[in-house]
């Protein structure tokens, strides 16, 4: 017996058997057809705001005047959809049909967004790209094309499941990096440069720490729900199995005074909170996890004069309308002049000197700049995708075959909707302003090739496998059929 | 009011309404899948993936589905027969209580096996853990949806 014989087979994900045969994806089709025209009409109501505006006398019924402010982008960003839908079709697995439209929809609406910002907020372009639009545009292809392959490719979870200290020590060690040799930028050290590369590591660690945690908590689920520590009137699981949980919440602690981002720290222990609770129904967990962040929370604040500050800022930001509070304060004031249905899209974001008012509105306060345009139908419309992508998530999870995969599936869900929960309620002076993106939404090339990397995850995780052969029903009618006849 | 300005409210109000449209086409799909989840819910609480069964009896790649009770052994009375040399006849026993899946060796000669880890009474079982009785490998598996 040969040694592979005798290791244990890591359970993968489903095999399809033999040929490969297209299958068909009408539900996609149909949703990826809609969005199509949803963002045609929205580019043209962009294209004929902005070009109806010089001169006040535009006519109705001049085409030219209707055409989408850059017809080239949107039909290669549709294209690339499509393109997509294509692949998928042809590759024949039986994944979701769902999560692709959607997020099809939040980048055609990034798209948009950033075609009408002033183009010169972003500083290089790259692949022949000039401008916020264009390179934003190459940054989704790339986004999709994650998500496709990902979602086509991977077929096993064994690499995942099996290498989770692996992956952890890798996440710590990328931190480390962040921490030691990354930049400085804007008084936060969250950029990671290695050659012509630069990116923001703390958008993969999310990834990475929803892959261990889901390693972690499905190989030890039973016994944090089993076993108990009484501390006095307090129900607590074993010591040992309290360490990883201790450990979290010093990374996140250590994010928020090293790198001064509070951003991440609230995403990461909020994702470990609900996926502890996903994973064992104990409450008394959550519970005690928010009280020990909140207490964490209040002393850093004292030490640390910027937490300070941006609570400060969030409690009152009119006390310093043109220094701290500036930018809280424009975001709501972009909210109170979209009002409900919105100045249109292209109408709103005044320039101020040639400035927008806003700063930073491409990547922290995208959400301020689509309330200003499409109102608060808008925005409770482009709110109700993300819940759409949550749902699917948790779809996938509850139906997965084992506790890996649902907890991997409804941490990556849970990923994207608590930052995209975060920066929303950051805008909205709900919680303090923190500088996470908008996923899918948000110009940012991390962001948006580590949201496609989850969303890849999330199809392959949907994969039903090979389809049960149909019951047959035929062949017993003829046999009945033969039977009665003579 | 001239006609530009009130073509261009209809066309940006046509862009509200057809987001909407997009999610409730969405939601319709998603009320239809979760309905259809329901409805198609059987009693099967779980299955047990057979994963090596050296003595072919039960064959490997078969997957029973379970009852809240399921007993194993070499004895044709058992839920699932395991007809391996180096299993008990009557030698282990599988109970879903609340929401969790837990394994009972019962006085087995050479004992029941959870991730290769040998059960003393009673062990919990969660969903893709490794069950070992006799030389037979099987693997417990949430119920398909």
């Amino acid at each position: 017996m040969t040694a592979s014989a005798t290791s244990r087979p890591a359970p993968s994900l489903p095999r399809i058997l033999g040929q490969i045969r297209p299958r068909p994806r009408w539900l996609e089709l149909r949703l990826l057809a809609l969005v199509a025209v949803v963002l045609i009409v929205g580019s043209a109501s962009l294209g004929a705001t902005v070009r109806g505006r010089p001169d006040e006398g535009a006519d109705l019924f001049d085409p030219s005047v209707w055409l989408p402010l850059d017809v080239t982008a949107l039909a290669i960003y549709l294209g690339a959809l499509f393109a997509a839908h294509a692949a998928q079709v042809l590759a024949g697995r039986r994944t979701d049909q769902v999560l692709l439209p959607a997020v099809g929809m939040l980048g055609g609406i990034s798209l948009l967004l950033m075609q009408r910002l002033p183009q010169d907020l972003v500083g290089s372009g790259f692949f022949g790209a000039e401008g916020l639009g264009q390179v934003q545009l190459v940054w989704l292809l790339l986004s999709v094309a994650v998500a496709t392959t990902v979602g086509i490719v991977v077929r096993s979870d064994s690499w995942l499941r099996q290498y989770k200290y692996t992956w952890a020590a890798a996440g710590i060690a990328l931190l480390l990096l962040t921490f030691v040799f990354g930049s400085d930028v804007g008084g936060q050290r969250l950029t990671l440069v290695i050659g012509p590369i630069s990116g923001q590591p703390s958008e993969l660690l999310k990834v990475i720490l929803v892959i261990f945690l889901a390693g972690y908590l499905s190989e030890n689920r039973a016994l944090l729900v089993e076993q108990d520590t009484r501390l006095g009137p307090i129900r607590l699981p074993p010591i040992p199995y309290l360490v990883p949980m201790a450990a979290m919440w010093a990374i996140a602690l250590g994010i928020v005074v090293v790198q001064r981002d509070l951003g991440a720290a609230l995403l990461f222990f909020g994702v470990f909170l609900l996926l502890l609770y996903a994973a064992t129904a104990r409450i008394s967990l959550v519970i005690g996890g928010l009280i020990a962040f909140f207490l964490g929370s209040a002393v850093l604040a004292t030490l640390f004069e910027h937490i300070g500050t941006r609570i400060a800022i969030w409690l009152d930001p009119f006390a310093d309308p043109l220094g701290a509070g500036y930018q809280v304060v424009q975001s709501l004031h972009a909210f109170a002049r979209g009002g409900l249905l919105g100045m249109g899209l292209g109408n709103g974001l005044p320039l101020v000197g040639g400035r927008v008012t806003i700063p930073e509105v491409h990547t922290d306060f995208p959400l301020a700049a689509l309330g200003e345009e499409l109102g608060l139908i808008g925005v409770l419309g482009v709110l109700g995708v993300y819940l759409v992508i949550i749902e699917r998530g948790l779809r996938i999870g509850a139906a997965a075959a084992d506790d890996f995969r649902s907890l991997l599936a409804t941490g990556l869900a849970l990923v994207v909707g608590i930052q995209a929960f975060i920066i929303a309620a950051g805008n909205l002076k709900v919680l303090p302003l923190t500088g996470v993106t908008l996923p899918f939404i948000s110009y940012g090339g991390s962001s948006l090739l580590v949201n496609g990397l989850v969303i890849g995850l999330l199809l392959a995780l949907s994969d039903k496998g090979v389809e049960p052969p149909p019951p047959p029903r035929k062949r017993r009618l003829d046999r009945i059929l033969r039977r009665g006849a003579p | 009011m001239d006609g530009f300005l009130i073509g261009l409210w209809v066309v940006r109000l046509l862009f509200l309404a057809l987001l909407y449209l997009f999610l409730f086409q969405i939601v319709r799909a998603l009320v239809r899948d979760l309905r259809a989840a329901t409805q198609s819910a059987t009693a099967e609480l779980g299955r047990l993936h057979v994963l090596a069964s050296p003595a072919g009896d039960p064959p490997v790649g078969v997957a029973f589905s379970l009852d809240a009770i399921t007993s194993l052994g070499r004895d044709v009375n058992n839920s699932i027969v395991i007809d391996d040399p180096f299993a008990s006849t009557e030698h282990a026993v599988l109970t879903f209580r609340g929401r969790d899946w837990y394994v009972e060796d019962l006085g087995s000669t050479n004992g029941t096996y959870v991730n290769g880890n040998r059960v003393e009474g009673v062990a919990p079982l969660g969903y893709g853990d490794e069950l070992q009785i006799g030389q037979v490998r099987l693997r417990l598996e949430r119920a398909r949806r």
